[in-house]
């Protein structure tokens, strides 16, 4: 079948940035350094995984794994209607791996989410800026070592009091 | 005119009492709904519980028009300074539901992200409990404003040095 091939010529194109290849319930996955990652990626799209299905990223802070950050693409041909995971491990100290985007286009959205709850940033993205926080927002939220009730951000918002009625009276 | 057709033709009230009958019996509401309180808002306004029923049913998206402001869902932060705006929109008097356990207390949603509670910041006259509340309590809940409406004191409303 096509995954079988692609697999196997992928181990054998990329040999030193293959850090290991698992299967766990049928589903295939593809753990390799960050470096070779638009190579991998323009290869298996030829192989004949044209599809993105979707591009997320893990912090392995308290799970283990080869770095700190991994970013997740998740593969599908819809050809053989078979799927394959690719996961780059990024270290802590950079988080930063070549952008997709010229790959596929859809990549431009969840890259630019990554980069907003997990800080890793994409090189060569069109716009690398947050997506669903605001603007001025400080720090990277889905990390593991990010507090779950935030600092100060929900709390910090000025106190609108209540109008010529009732003047006295706070809220 | 005899002093008959006086006595049952004429009836005599305060300018204050006859302000705030007007009003809370018209009041024209925001809604400001975020998640699935909002849904449920619509059901407040369809054929079963029927807010005209209250005279509450012009539903104004612009806060300009409108003096009820019933905030039905999470308010997230990127979400509160908009809230912030429209509640400064509205022109006084107004009132505000804070409309389910979400806009109300932050629900179950105890994240960076969400307000936990938009009385923090926002004056809030009636809360609304429940996940989501069944339209019954929003309609008690308006009720609630009516009684509110009905206490005003024009005086309230002079300026300060005039007072
Ligand atoms: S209180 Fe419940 S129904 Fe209302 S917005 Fe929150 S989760 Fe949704």
């Amino acid at each position: 079948m096509l995954l079988e091939k692609a697999i196997s010529d992928v181990k054998e194109s990329f040999q030193e940035a293959i850090l290991d290849v698992t299967e766990f319930s049928g589903e295939r996955s593809i753990h390799i350094k960050c470096d070779r990652i638009l190579d991998i990626l323009s290869f298996f799209k030829e192989a004949g995984f044209e599809f993105l299905a979707d591009l997320t990223a893990v912090d392995n802070l308290t799970l283990g794994g080869f770095e700190r950050f991994a970013v997740v693409y998740h593969l599908l041909s819809h050809e053989s209607v078979e799927r394959v995971t690719v996961k780059a491990y990024l270290p802590e100290e950079k988080p930063t791996l070549r952008s997709v985007e010229s790959l596929w286009k859809t990549a431009d959205w969840q890259e630019r989410e990554v980069y907003d709850l997990y800080g890793i940033t994409f090189e060569s993205h069109p716009n690398m800026t947050r997506i669903l926080n605001p603007d001025t927002f400080d720090g990277h939220p889905l990390r593991k070592d990010y507090p779950r009730r935030g600092r100060i951000e929900r709390s910090d918002f000025p106190l609108v009091k209540r109008g010529i009625r009732k003047e006295d009276e706070t809220p | 005119m005899n002093h008959d057709d006086v006595k049952s033709n004429v009836l005599t009230t305060t300018l204050e009492s006859a302000i705030n009958w007007g009003r809370k019996n018209s009041l024209w509401p925001m809604p400001f709904g975020t998640a699935c309180c909002g849904i449920e808002f619509m059901a407040v306004l369809a054929a079963r519980t029927d807010i005209s029923r209250f005279g509450a049913e012009a539903i104004r998206f612009s806060p300009r028009q409108s003096d009820l402001l019933i905030v039905a869902g999470r308010i997230s932060i990127k979400m509160m300074p908009v809230l912030i705006r429209i509640y400064e929109q509205m022109p006084e008097p107004k009132w505000v539901i804070s409309m389910g356990a979400c806009a109300s207390s932050g629900g179950v949603f105890d994240t960076y992200s969400v307000i936990q509670g938009v009385d923090q910041f926002i004056p809030v006259d009636v809360y609304i409990p429940g996940c989501p509340p069944r339209p019954e309590g929003v309609v008690e809940s308006l009720l609630k404003i009516q009684d509110l409406v009905d206490k005003e004191k024009l005086s309230d409303y002079a300026l300060s040095d005039t007072k």
